[in-house]
């Protein structure tokens, strides 16, 4: 059956100022080792989260309100990026009826 | 015409879906791969290419054969720059009112959340937070792509115009991703149909709504790629009575 929410979290909306009791948000670990410096994730990136310091990418630090699409991923050449912390919404916005991270699976 | 269908309803016969654990085919790859682009070219999309393209969601789906959309192409630069600045202009305004996270301001924080309840879909805390990129201007709204497809939907039509104009511009998004073209949905021009300044100069009045928009160009870098993402739990009533959920 659909998960729901709980009556008390309908009236309760996540603060981006209480990280991690309301929202964890998502992130990446970039390896400076293979990171060339090229740029395109800080481009892809639709929630500004990813910036290049000294010819490398790295996470920002001041709200990087990372939603885990994993766009810098996919268009990384040198597979620098990865998926570390998918978004999670802990009231009001809350995703119902997620299961664990998977890539495209063959049936 | 006769022929080419004839051809066509051949070529199904032959068609069977794959064998369980089987390598993905095109279509399956082509969706698996396709991803948002948002750093173009400044080369522009041909003419025949854009229109080849939106055959293909004229060919789509849509509750009782309606087609309720209507496509707005925008290849005039300056008119997308004009457009951005604007809803650029409208965030910033936006964010006067809501951004509680510049500073201690609880009475803001509490207008903005009782704000994100009552517009729930517009404000949720993923558009809220772009809503401040843009103002800020780290996030582009069409993000520097060529071409711009504004779509429409007619309000009168049945069922719920908002599925079908989505699935008409999927129908686009991907025939682009199979030409090695990029596309982006950008749902954040939203903010034009408050202006009277573009509600007349793209037509926006009843019976049309603005929905939300694809930007289209040759994309800069690969961004195309499978990725990992959550599973959703989909609930499955078997054939034999029985009940399960799967992942
Ligand atoms: C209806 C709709 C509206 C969207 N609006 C925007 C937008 O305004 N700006 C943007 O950068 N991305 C926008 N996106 C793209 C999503 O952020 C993107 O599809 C999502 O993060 C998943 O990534 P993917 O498309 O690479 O798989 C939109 C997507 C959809 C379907
Ligand atoms: S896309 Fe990859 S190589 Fe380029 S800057 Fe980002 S992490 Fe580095
Ligand atoms: S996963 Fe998406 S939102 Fe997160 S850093 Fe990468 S591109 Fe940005």
């Amino acid at each position: 059956m659909p998960e729901h929410l709980r009556i008390r979290d309908r009236l309760r909306i996540e603060s981006f100022k209480k990280l991690g009791q309301d929202v964890t948000l998502g992130a990446v670990e970039i390896d400076p080792a293979k990171c060339t410096g090229c740029g395109l994730c800080v481009k892809a990136c639709a929630a500004g989260t990813i910036e290049l310091v000294g010819k490398k990418a790295r996470m920002r630090t001041v709200f990087p309100i990372c939603h885990s699409c994993a766009d810098c991923v996919a268009i990384c050449a040198q597979n620098a990026i990865q998926m570390k912390q998918f978004l999670e919404l802990k009231k009001y916005f809350r995703y119902l009826d997620r299961g664990k991270p998977e890539p495209p699976r063959r049936f | 015409m006769a022929e080419e269908t004839k051809a066509s309803v051949e070529k199904e016969t032959k068609i069977k879906p794959p064998d369980s654990g089987a390598e993905f085919n095109e279509v399956e790859d082509l969706i698996y791969r396709r991803r948002s682009a948002r750093f173009y070219k400044k080369q522009q999309v041909p003419e025949y290419l854009v229109r080849r393209l939106l055959e293909t969601a004229r060919f789509a789906p849509s509750s009782g054969n309606a087609q309720p959309w209507k496509f707005i192409v925008v290849q005039d630069r300056k008119m997308i720059e004009e457009m951005t600045r604007d809803v650029v202009a409208f965030c910033k305004l936006a964010c006067r009112f809501i951004d509680y996270l510049d500073g201690w301001n609880p009475l803001k924080e509490w207008t903005a959340k009782l704000m994100q309840r009552l517009m729930n879909n517009l404000l949720h805390p993923i558009p809220f937070a772009a809503l401040k990129l843009i103002a800020e201007e780290k996030l582009g709204l069409w993000h520097g792509a060529p071409t711009v497809i504004i779509m429409l939907t007619d309000k009168r039509c049945p069922g719920d115009p908002a599925v079908d104009v989505g699935i008409a511009g999927e129908n686009l998004v991907l025939a682009a991703h199979s030409y090695g073209l990029g596309t982006c949905w950008v749902s954040f021009c939203t903010p034009l149909k408050m202006m009277p300044k573009w509600r007349k100069r793209l037509g926006i009045r009843y019976p049309y709504k603005l929905v939300t928009s694809i930007a289209l160009g040759y994309p800069r870098g690969v961004p195309d790629g499978y990725v990992t993402r959550e599973t959703s739990a989909i609930d499955w009533f078997a054939e034999d009575g029985t009940f399960k959920v799967v992942y």
